[in-house]
């Protein structure tokens, strides 16, 4: 009956209204949160945001921000750049947050001018090149080397690994369809003709990717010697695995969101011999920082396992929250505050989780230093770590 | 040239799921004229059920195989019942939404219980590579085209001889006449129906394998069904196999040597550019029988 | 409230309002929308700015399958088109909204006849089919066109301006949406009272015949292609002036789906479902990121779910309605109507 309808239909509605109403409003400073649980990233992003969340919540635990508690506001995005978009001015227009700790490159750098415009400190999962230069984003900051110093890293590695001398190595690039896949490119490209190495293919890897062989077999015809992956871990031992249907003896080398622990434990026995860049420490590591970190998830998560993405959003939300305390203490909590307060970071200490962090108003790179680790015997084994120059010309690339 | 041949082989053996899958689509759409577009989400949820029923009830592969085939049965079942009854007489928009609608709920449904993350398979064809020549082919391959084989051959004598299959094919050809001749319409539907949900199912155990993991994405596949059929012609069985050869070669061989000169995503848009070219010159496609319309 | 049915005039058959009082509520509901932006948040002002988005693309949709039974899955691909056509014009040509908005709806309309030209031979899902194959045409050109579209990096687009009016967020820009979506509905409401509309419906329900009695099938099929598609791309071009950066992700195969559900939803044919439809399906993720975030405190994993719930409640929705409702929710709201119109004699 359509008059019975009518009224269950505005009964639910009064409901929701009801619940949505009561929101109370403490002493709190109130932070935003991005994340990918679903979409194509979502193998990384699931622990990189827990691990946000749970920072958050021993931060509040311990006292907050100088007796101010952070409240986390977030969502899942998917990956998708228009849901970024949406949650972005959800976040900013009616929950007012004064900084985001948000994920991907493509809606990094879609979001980059609306957070100059409304001044917003912006830290991302993402760590492309594009975001290291404050003449073009004074407002974006990340916790590691860039992705280009990453490649570079990589690449300088390469150059010790080759034994023979007759000939320079040959490296292949595999990237994904996208703003996250192709942002180290073109520093790769450059700093490989720069030391003698020959980039002699180029691959594409589709989102939502299936099957590698074709890409592959492309590759196999160019006869490279290295190649490196710019996808996430489960991009990385599919390729992996068709690699080794093909009988290739090509020498894999993956960034940090295609390595970590979770690469053997997906990709098995192929991922050995297999290279990465890893600026920060697996999970459990004979560290200082790690003490608090393992006490927690003991006490929260038990069963759980963690893994270096982990400590890539700890680490991060530990930057951020020193921001707000040194913006709290000089009174000025905004974002242009914040901002501010972060550029003020020298040399700050997380415990060995990740390089020592220092932001100028002038460079928004936090380190260069850059492990590279190799998968031995199933586990991640340090093999080199690369400290790369702090060339101008090479920030913002 | 032994690029060629990977090329085609790898096609060859993505193309035998395609077939698996197009036919589950013409079976169902030969007996009760229903597009199903959740082909490819019945596949995605066989791979996902014999996995899970694998690996929590630690029983032998070919049990949970065998199982998850009856699951599929059931299931194939339960969708008739709740999609046919209301949909007899509908225009084809509604049909097709309809499915598209139970298709997003099946994978809301994957999603929410099993996550978004790549679930590694177990090793059910053994690792070491065969070698046809000068290319080593995976055994998974072997496995994969084998079976594929097999049960199209199955299906074309089941239709062929058994009196199910002869019955089937007389309800596609008119309802009516079926029903003055004693044959249960309705178990026909429910028959289609299971028939394509465990055709699909034994694709995507096929497909886990060969793969190595099982995650959402396996769902793409419905999408991909459908220049297979319209290749192969609606109506036509033969017609989906043939159709999911084609396309899994041509994807295939687009993908290895236009890739590298647009820049990639050849493979995806490929098979709808031949379909395309192949709707204007046979619009019901390579078998399919074509229609007349009466005023 | 009338009762029976005293037309004495042609004029009075095709009226479109029976009696003043409808006329009055459609101003004062005009009037209450103009308002709107004063008193809401700007959360609520970015939901209604995609609602008048989906419900002018909505309407060029059901003009073209619901009123001319031509089904088509492009619907993701043309307001793509008529977003970079907004982002070329204005961007880099830099022209006032007022030459962008109706060019890139020209130009979309241009890009839908070419691509409705397979409709001569073919019908129902080989034409769907057929409309798929452009849009996976359509993006991959869109993504690989690097220099025009800025590739899969996605292109900005500078705020809508004519001279000094310069239509910056959500608040802007609303009573352009606004004023762009009466006027596009207005014109559709009318369209089907001439007689290209007529011929759009005798395609739809009987072409052979109306093949037969004159009507140059091939030539309306085409025009319900180019005015469908002028109406798709005009909400693209308001869409890329409110999102203000798009990127070949903004139009994914989903978001046809999503608007094939829309007027499926709403009831074919009807530019009242079409607005129901649009609101429905848009409003529904909404709401339910508002429950979930509401009730997150005491069931925590509900945000992790967030995704699932809204692809899964969307086809539950789309299930439900075909299986109990076929006819949309325009249908509904008659059959509510009629039952008040003659209450309490509704027998």
């Amino acid at each position: 009956m359509a008059k019975n309808r009518n009224r269950s239909f505005a009964a639910w509605a009064a409901a929701a209204a009801l619940l949505v109403a009561g929101r109370a409003e403490a002493q709190e400073i109130k932070v935003g949160g991005i994340f990918d649980l679903t979409g194509i990233t979502s193998d990384v992003g699931k622990p990189y945001a827990q691990a946000v969340q749970d920072a958050v919540a021993l931060a509040n635990a311990s006292g907050g921000i100088n007796g101010k508690k952070v409240k986390l506001i977030w969502s899942d995005y998917g990956y998708k750049i228009p849901e970024a978009v949406a949650t972005y001015k959800r976040l900013v227009g009616d929950e007012k947050v004064i900084l985001i700790n948000g994920w991907g490159t493509g809606d990094t750098l879609a979001l980059k001018d609306f957070i100059n415009a409304e001044k917003i400190p912006y830290f991302s999962g993402s760590f492309a090149g594009d975001l290291t230069d404050p003449a073009r984003t004074p407002y974006n900051f990340f916790v590691a080397p860039s992705y280009s110093d990453q490649i570079r890293a990589w690449l300088s590695w390469v150059k010790r690994d080759w034994k023979d001398k007759s000939r320079n190595p040959r490296v292949a690039f595999f990237y994904g369809d996208n703003a996250y896949g192709k942002a180290p490119m073109e520093a790769g490209r450059r700093f490989a003709k720069e030391t003698g190495i020959d980039l002699v293919d180029e691959e594409i890897l589709p989102g939502g990717l299936q099957d590698a062989t074709s890409q592959l077999l492309n590759m196999k015809q160019k006869l490279a010697d290295y190649a490196y992956i710019n996808v996430t871990t489960t991009g990385v031992s599919i390729v992996l695995k068709d690699a080794r249907k093909l009988g290739l003896t090509t020498k894999f080398g993956s960034n940090p969101y295609g390595f970590s622990e979770q690469l053997p434990a997906v990709a098995k026995e192929t991922a050995e011999g297999v290279t990465g860049v890893v600026p920060h420490v697996p999970f459990g590591e004979d560290v200082p920082g790690m003490k608090a970190m393992v006490e927690y998830h003991q006490k929260n998560h038990p069963n759980d396992t963690h893994d270096a993405l982990y400590v890539r959003g700890w680490s991060s939300a530990q930057v951020w929250l020193e921001g707000l305390r040194r913006a709290d203490r000089a009174g000025n909590l905004t974002g242009e505050g914040v901002k501010a307060a972060l550029e003020t970071l020298k040399d700050f200490d997380l415990g060995g989780l990740t390089a020592p962090v220092t932001y100028t108003s002038t460079d928004h790179r936090p380190s260069t230093k850059t492990p590279i680790y190799m998968v031995q015997g199933g586990k991640l084994v340090k093999v080199a770590e690369y400290d790369m120059p702090r060339r101008p010309d090479w920030l913002g690339l | 040239m032994e690029f060629f041949l990977q090329l085609v082989l790898n096609g060859l053996v993505i193309g035998s799921i395609y077939a698996l899958v197009g036919l589950g689509f013409v079976i169902i759409y030969k007996s009760s004229s229903i597009l199903n577009f959740a082909q490819g989400e019945f596949l995605m949820l066989g791979a996902y059920v014999c996995l899970a029923i694998f690996t929590s009830a630690k029983v032998p592969f070919l049990v949970a195989f065998a199982l998850t085939l009856a699951f599929s049965a059931l299931l194939g079942v339960l969708m008739e019942r709740v999609l046919l009854r209301p949909m007899i007489g509908e225009p084809v928009i509604s049909v097709i939404m309809l499915t598209l609608g139970l298709a997003s709920v099946l994978k809301a449904v994957v999603q929410a219980i099993w996550g978004t993350d790549t679930r590694p398979y177990p090793e059910i064809f053994p690792t070491a590579p065969v070698h046809i020549g000068p290319l080593p082919v995976s055994q998974g391959y072997l496995y994969s085209l084998g079976s594929v084989a097999v049960l199209l051959v199955l299906f074309t004598l089941f239709f062929k001889l058994t009196r199910a299959g002869i019955a089937m094919r007389a309800t596609a050809f008119s309802q009516q006449v079926a029903l003055s001749m004693g044959i249960s319409v309705k178990r026909m539907f429910a028959l289609a129906w299971s028939i394509a949900a465990v055709v699909s199912a034994v694709g995507g155990v096929l497909l886990g394998g060969v793969r190595g993991g099982v995650d959402g994405a396996f769902a793409f596949f419905g999408l991909k069904v459908i220049p297979v059929v319209i290749l192969g012609g609606l109506d036509s069985i033969g017609g989906a196999i043939v159709g999911g050869f084609v396309m899994g070669i041509l994807e295939n061989l687009s993908g290895g040597y236009l890739d590298p000169v647009f820049g990639g995503g050849v493979k995806e848009v490929a098979p709808f550019i031949a379909l395309v070219a192949i709707l204007t010159v046979k619009p019901y496609g390579l078998f399919g029988k074509v229609k007349i319309e009466r005023v | 409230m009338r009762c029976g049915d005293f037309r004495q005039t042609y004029a009075e058959d095709m009226a479109i309002f029976e009696t003043p009082l409808p006329r009055f509520l459609l101003a004062a509901l005009l009037a209450a929308l103009a308002a709107v932006p004063f008193v809401s948040s700007s959360f609520w002002l970015d939901v209604m700015n995609r609602i008048f988005i989906a419900v002018i693309a909505a309407m060029g949709l059901n003009i073209l399958t619901g009123f001319t039974g031509q089904i088509s899955l492009g619907n993701a691909a043309f307001l793509a088109v008529g977003a970079y056509s907004t982002a070329f014009l204005a961007g880099r040509m830099g022209l006032p909204f007022p030459i962008v908005i109706p060019a890139a709806g020209l130009l979309t309309a241009l890009v839908g006849m070419i691509f409705g030209v397979p409709s001569l031979r073919l019908k129902g899902l080989y034409l769907a089919v057929a409309t798929l194959a452009a849009h996976f045409v359509i993006e991959f050109t869109l993504s690989h066109w690097e220099s025009v579209t800025g590739g899969v990096n996605g292109i900005s687009i500078p705020a809508a301006k004519l001279g000094p009016l310069v239509l910056s967020g959500d608040r802007k820009l609303f009573w352009l949406a606004l004023g762009l979506t009466a006027l596009l509905l207005w014109f559709a409401k009318n369209l089907f009272r001439t007689k290209v509309g007529k011929a759009f419906v005798a395609i739809r329900d009987q072409d052979i015949s109306a093949e037969v009695m004159g009507v140059n099938v091939f030539k309306y099929k085409l025009l319900s292609f180019g005015v469908s598609s002028f109406y798709v791309g005009v909400a693209g071009s308001l869409l890329a002036y409110q999102a203000r950066i798009i990127s070949p992700e903004n139009f994914p195969i989903s978001l046809a789906i999503d608007q094939l559900g829309m007027i499926i939803i709403g009831g074919l044919g009807s530019v009242l479902g079409s607005i129901f439809g649009a609101v429905f399906v848009t409003l529904l993720p909404e709401i339910l990121r508002l429950l979930t975030g509401a009730l997150s405190d005491t069931f925590p994993q509900l945000q992790g779910l967030f995704a699932p719930l809204k692809m899964g409640l969307f086809g539950l929705a789309i299930v439900l309605f075909l299986v109990f409702e076929p006819d949309g929710m325009a249908a509904r709201w008659h059959k509510v109507k009629a039952y008040w119109k003659l209450y309490p004699f509704s027998y």
